[in-house]
């Protein structure tokens, strides 16, 4: 009897020592395999061939499974503000490759390649080819010629292709109108806010993707944002002019009935004025996120470009 | 009921029998995960995975049925010794291995029947809605089915001159094998040997080309099958299952079973 009674103390205490011993242990384990998990990031058979041949006749689900990879990959680099993003192109690589019509694949890959890091990939030039490839393998999907357009359009910002992109995509007996148009447009206009605005709105209501809605949402508040901002510089510039100096804050220009209120940018965060007298977004809006990432995939980009880099 | 009707029943049972049909519990579970989960960890994918997954394990579970039932067929009555009991009665051993190969493919169209409810149950549940495009995905279980054919009468083939074991290696060879005809077809390319091609081309028709049957992709995009094909494909089928189950009642009938 007594040694029961032994036994059960020796247990009660035994089993919360051991299992607190057990709840740390894991967690330095997990912490191990996190740190091994970055370094082991990889992709074990990158030759969408004998992936092809070893999946047999599954190939259709075995892209569907690596598509999901990717996009795992992709929110979690994401997520992470990582500055690379080598094994996205092998993970879409793959996944076109065993199902060449995963028209899904295309239309979000190529923006998850070309969107400047930590945002995506930052390579457009690739994913100029991913779409032609896709293009290559469903001519009869013109959605991908305005994903191409919208490419050169926007990342490379390279007009003449992309006019001749939605040229080309016009011509497909489905397409809309408006692919007509914006080619003229752009082979015309070149760069401009109204076509800017147009394509981030097609691309908005043209997916049911959270991440790429929000994405297109933003881009189109910071179009009219830019909008916003130069007839405030315009006011800025007139009350320089009148006083030959700038205003002590929107706070003056109100009191002047220069402005009716506060300004807010579309997200309703209040614009900042700065020392040299530009207005500039609040740091805690989207839209300051957003355009700081376009602004230094553009800078990458054109340090990519120049002779030398 | 016909004699060979008879055994194709009793084949039926016996697998009805064996709980050969508990694989549509699995079946079920995995399309409910799947519906459950997919939209969460991937994206514009829903139906897509749904359909390319749902065929890929109704052609999985077939196949496993198809041979490790179809290898047992013939062996497993001689292993009983009620081979002897039923070849006594007045039928003959055609019409017995004819039963046989009924009663299992039998099985197999309840079994894949019941899990195309299941897939469709699962598109519409995700979709909300079913759509005509959906009907090629029918098209597919169809060519999973005529495949199966083929699979069981192979391994019954096999069944009826040697052991489970080899049965299984040979059906499964022959299988894998069916699915690279084509590239078997281009073996000249690689070596340039005109000989060499002449006999890859020759034993590539011999083999079952079951890259004929293959139209999962076409299904997961919603992309018809001409009718074409569908009748060619369930001809190519019947032909390639008489040759096979004649070959197997020739070495049935010549089989000294004492």
């Amino acid at each position: 009897m007594r040694s029961r009674k032994s036994i059960a103390v020796l247990l009660l205490l035994i089993l919360p020592l051991g299992f607190s011993a057990v709840w740390r242990l894991q967690h330095q384990i997990d912490r191990q395999l996190d740190r091994a998990e970055e370094e082991n990031d990889d992709v074990l058979l990158r030759s969408g061939k004998l992936v092809r041949v070893l999946s047999l006749e599954y190939g259709t689900f075995l892209a569907d499974v690596y598509w999901t990879r990717a996009v795992q990959y992709f929110g979690l680099k994401r997520f992470r503000q990582a500055m690379s993003m080598d094994m996205l192109w092998p993970l879409l690589d793959l996944s076109t490759t065993l199902d060449p019509h995963l028209l899904v694949a295309y239309r979000f890959g190529c923006f998850f390649l070309a969107e400047p890091t930590p945002q995506g990939a930052g390579q457009p030039n690739l994913a100029v080819m991913f779409v032609q490839r896709g293009i290559a393998a469903n001519p009869e999907y013109w959605r991908l010629y305005q994903d191409l357009g919208f490419l050169y359009y926007w990342e490379l910002r390279d007009y003449q292709k992309a006019s001749e992109a939605f040229l080309e995509g016009s011509r497909h007996p489905d397409a809309l109108d408006w692919m007509k148009v914006m080619a003229a447009k752009i082979a015309g206009e070149g760069r401009s806010r109204e076509t800017s605005m147009f394509l981030w709105r097609q691309i908005y209501e043209s997916t049911k993707d959270d991440t790429i809605r929000k994405n297109a949402f933003n881009h189109v508040q910071l179009i009219k944002a830019e909008s916003d901002m130069e007839q405030l510089d315009e006011i800025l510039f007139e009350f320089e002019q009148e006083h030959t100096r700038l205003p002590d804050g929107f706070g003056e220009l109100i009191r002047l009935g220069l402005l009716p209120g506060r300004p807010l940018d579309p997200a309703g965060y209040p614009y900042a004025l700065s020392t040299i007298g530009k207005v500039e977004f609040d740091p805690k809006s989207p839209l300051a996120i957003t355009q700081r990432s376009d602004e230094l995939g553009r800078r990458r980009q054109s340090i990519t470009h120049a002779p030398g880099g | 009921m016909t004699r060979t009707g008879i055994v194709a029943w009793n084949t039926f049972r016996e697998a009805v029998r064996d709980r050969v049909l508990y694989n549509l519990v699995f079946f079920a579970l995995l399309m409910m995960a799947t519906a459950v989960l997919v939209g969460q960890i991937s994206i514009g994918i829903d139906s897509i995975v749904i359909v390319s997954l749902g065929l890929s394990a109704v052609s999985v579970i077939g196949l496993l049925m198809a041979v490790f039932i179809g290898v047992g067929l013939v062996y497993k009555e001689m292993d009983k010794r009620t081979l002897y009991a039923l070849l006594a009665k007045p039928i003959r051993r055609w019409e017995f291995l004819l039963g046989k190969f009924a009663g299992l493919l039998l099985t197999l169209t309840v079994n894949t029947a019941a899990m195309t409810v299941g897939l469709f149950l699962t598109l519409f549940y995700v979709n909300r809605a079913l759509h005509s495009a959906d009907l090629v995905v029918l098209t597919a279980v169809y060519f999973i089915l005529l495949k199966l054919a083929i699979i069981v009468a192979l391994a019954l083939l096999f069944s009826c001159f040697t052991t489970p074991f080899l049965s299984i290696c040979f059906t499964a060879g022959i299988y894998v094998t069916g699915l690279f005809v084509k590239d078997i077809r281009s073996f000249s390319d690689i070596t340039g040997n005109p000989a060499l091609d002449r006999v890859a081309v020759w034993f590539s028709y011999l083999l079952p080309n079951f890259q004929n049957f293959d139209v999962m992709g076409a299904a997961a995009h919603g992309r018809a099958v001409p009718g074409a094909i569908v009748a060619q494909n369930t001809l190519y089928a019947a032909v390639y299952c008489a040759i096979v189950l004649a070959a197997a009642a020739v070495i049935f009938s010549r089989r000294n079973l004492k």
